[in-house]
């Protein structure tokens, strides 16, 4: 295991930010912690690096006990949602820092650094200054400068988070293809779950302190652990006694099946591809979402009768009282 | 007042992008872009300026150029303005760099530490700047003067010199320096400790290069305000000459005597000397603000 965190809990003032977490993160993957903002998961994060102490447990780096190490001798990578560039000095030497302080050969420094522009795609922007750049390049930069000093970990505190939605997808891909080439124990914290799913090898999920699961991205989207790690990875409507995904939810014009509930259209959407009814039932609202296609074939409108009922195979976890 | 002097040197500050690339082309801007309103705005600036500050100043430059360049060297050859004028430009150096250190100092207590009293203490810092400065001699002379509680009998002397310049220049670097410090984000510290970097090469490389540019306007302002003091020294140092007889001091006694030519020529003399340590101070800033 490349970290082992045991047993950490931080409070902050009255506010415990993470309570008696322990994880263990294995060395060479991509990991993401997911959860809600405030949940916990940029602390754990700057614990591991060393940015901030726990009140009580350990963090261990690939074997050697770290919890009173200062950030300096952790030997991690960190990268900052809001880029953290020097400002004052040019691409180059923003990504030279780390091996500069190392004191390392002059010829040694310039080589690494045109290597690792060339890998982040800024090797023309090696003599601007960071202000030049857009928020994408700025973050390839930090990330360049992260690698640097060839870090054990490398850490990404909500590294898209501040960019806009087309670039963030990008980034996101790179990042994977990124890591298949450099192979570093990655660590990267999101509140966004498409981005976990789509990049992880492995999801933490984190919520109020705690952990809630620990799975790869389809261990925990077929068989979450809870009702809160189901609800956040995706849209979850509740049909019956059940809870389950508003997809997974067969809809039929006549009242065929057994146990099937019936209902009636209140809102019909089209959004692209996807048609997403509003269907009030004796047990409550339920959403169902249906391609386009489907809905067509079945004759949907505003106010048809329906009958539903869970897709075989669906996921589903038992609806919790008064939700 | 002191903002914008600060918004002026940090727009100077940074390398300009056009000066390190040769290679792009500078677009000629030919026609007039002012549009009517910032004409209008330029307008009013340049005849308050004028008004102001650029034809008095020419008007004694002009005064102090009628006797030639012999004008000049008359003023200076006289030992009494000699020594008022070594004593004035070195103490305002002593000054400026006692306040480059303290101010810096004071400006990151107020801004990084948390401690009783600090926002009275941040209020209080104006006072040497918001007293008057015969005021600032009074107090000064009550713990510094003949009958010093400490015994420091320094009135008087040389060091009464340093010790009213120092007083009533101390808030301008703290007043610079501070609002630049608030901004400065902590993520860029921290990340420079992660990729290794002690707490002196932080504040070597990362944080003085981006103060550089307000601990110089705040230099500039400490040095200009230290050249020209008179208030605060008249009862403080007593205005002996080829002790504590400073510049301003000597101007007095130049127009008393119906010397206007010769008070006019030292007076140029000194805004020589201050534009150029504002210059050099400029240099320095961009070289700092540079390295790291």
């Amino acid at each position: 295991m490349s970290i082992d965190v045991s047993g950490v809990t931080k409070k902050f003032g009255d506010f415990v930010a993470l309570d008696d977490v322990s994880v263990s993160l294995p060395t060479g993957q991509l990991t993401a912690l997911l959860g809600p903002s405030g949940g916990g998961k940029s602390t754990l994060l700057r614990i591991i690096a060393g940015l901030d102490r726990a009140d009580t447990g350990t963090v261990s780096i690939e074997g050697t006990d770290a919890t009173r190490l200062p950030a300096q001798k952790r030997n991690v990578g960190f990268v900052f949602q809001h880029y953290a560039v020097f400002k004052h000095m040019t691409v180059a030497k923003n990504v030279a820092f780390g091996l500069e302080i190392r004191k390392r050969p002059k010829a040694e420094i310039e080589h690494r650094v045109d290597e690792l522009l060339k890998l982040v795609h800024l090797s023309q922007f090696s003599h601007r200054l960071p202000s030049q750049l857009s928020g994408g390049q700025r973050q390839r930069m930090a990330l360049a400068r992260a690698l640097a000093v060839e870090p054990k970990v490398l850490l990404l505190d909500e590294p898209f988070g501040a960019l806009d939605a087309k670039v963030r997808k990008e980034l996101r891909d790179w990042l994977r293809r990124l890591h298949d080439e450099v192979h570093v124990t990655t660590v990267f914290v999101t509140h966004d779950q498409e981005e976990a799913l789509e990049v992880a090898d492995e999801i933490v999920v984190i919520n109020e302190g705690r952990v809630e699961q620990i799975g790869s991205p389809d261990q925990l989207y077929d068989e979450p652990a809870n009702d809160f790690v189901m609800g956040f990875l995706g849209e979850v409507t509740q049909l019956g006694d059940i809870r389950l995904r508003p997809h997974d939810i067969e809809v039929s014009a006549t009242p065929g099946s057994a146990g099937a509930l019936s209902g009636r259209i209140t809102r019909l959407l089209r959004v692209g591809f996807e048609v997403r009814l509003t269907v009030s039932t004796a047990g409550g609202e339920v959403t169902v979402v249906l391609t386009r296609t489907h809905a067509r074939q079945l004759g949907l409108v505003e106010g048809s009768h329906v009958w539903l009922t869970a897709a075989s195979g669906a996921t589903t976890v038992p609806a919790m009282v008064a939700v | 007042m002191t903002s914008a002097l600060i918004g002026a040197s940090a727009a100077a500050g940074p390398a300009s992008p056009e000066g390190r690339r040769p290679r792009r082309v500078r677009r000629t801007t030919p026609h007039n872009t002012l549009t009517r309103g910032a004409g209008l705005g330029l307008g009013v600036a340049m005849i308050w300026f004028s008004l102001l500050v650029l034809i008095p100043l020419t008007a004694v430059i002009a005064a102090a150029g009628q006797g030639g360049w012999s004008g000049y060297f008359d003023v200076l050859r006289n030992d009494q303005t000699w020594a008022a004028v070594t004593l004035t430009v070195s103490q305002a150096l002593v000054v400026t760099l006692v306040n480059i250190v303290i101010g810096s100092i004071i400006a990151w207590v107020l801004v990084r530490d948390d401690f009783w009293g600090k926002r009275l203490l941040d209020v209080i810092i104006d006072v040497p700047f918001a007293l008057p400065t015969i005021v600032a001699g009074l107090v000064l002379l009550s713990l510094y003067g003949p009958n010093s509680p400490l015994g420091l009998h320094w009135a008087f002397t040389p060091n009464a010199v340093t010790l009213a310049l120092a007083f009533v220049t101390l808030p301008f670097i703290v007043r610079t320096v501070q609002p630049v410090l608030e901004e400065l984000e902590a993520d860029v510290e921290e990340a420079a400790a992660s990729l290794g970097a002690s707490r002196a090469t932080i504040v070597r490389r990362i944080i003085l290069p981006s103060l550089a540019p307000a601990i110089a306007a705040g230099a500039a302002l400490s040095f200009a305000r230290a050249i020209s003091e008179y208030g605060s020294l008249v009862l403080l140092s007593g205005n002996r000459p080829f002790q504590t007889e400073v510049v301003s001091v000597r101007v007095l006694t130049f127009i008393e005597n119906g010397n206007n030519q010769s008070a006019a020529a030292l007076a140029s003399i000194m805004l020589a000397v201050a534009l150029v340590v504002i210059v050099a101070l400029d240099v320095v800033q961009r070289r700092v603000a540079r390295r790291g």
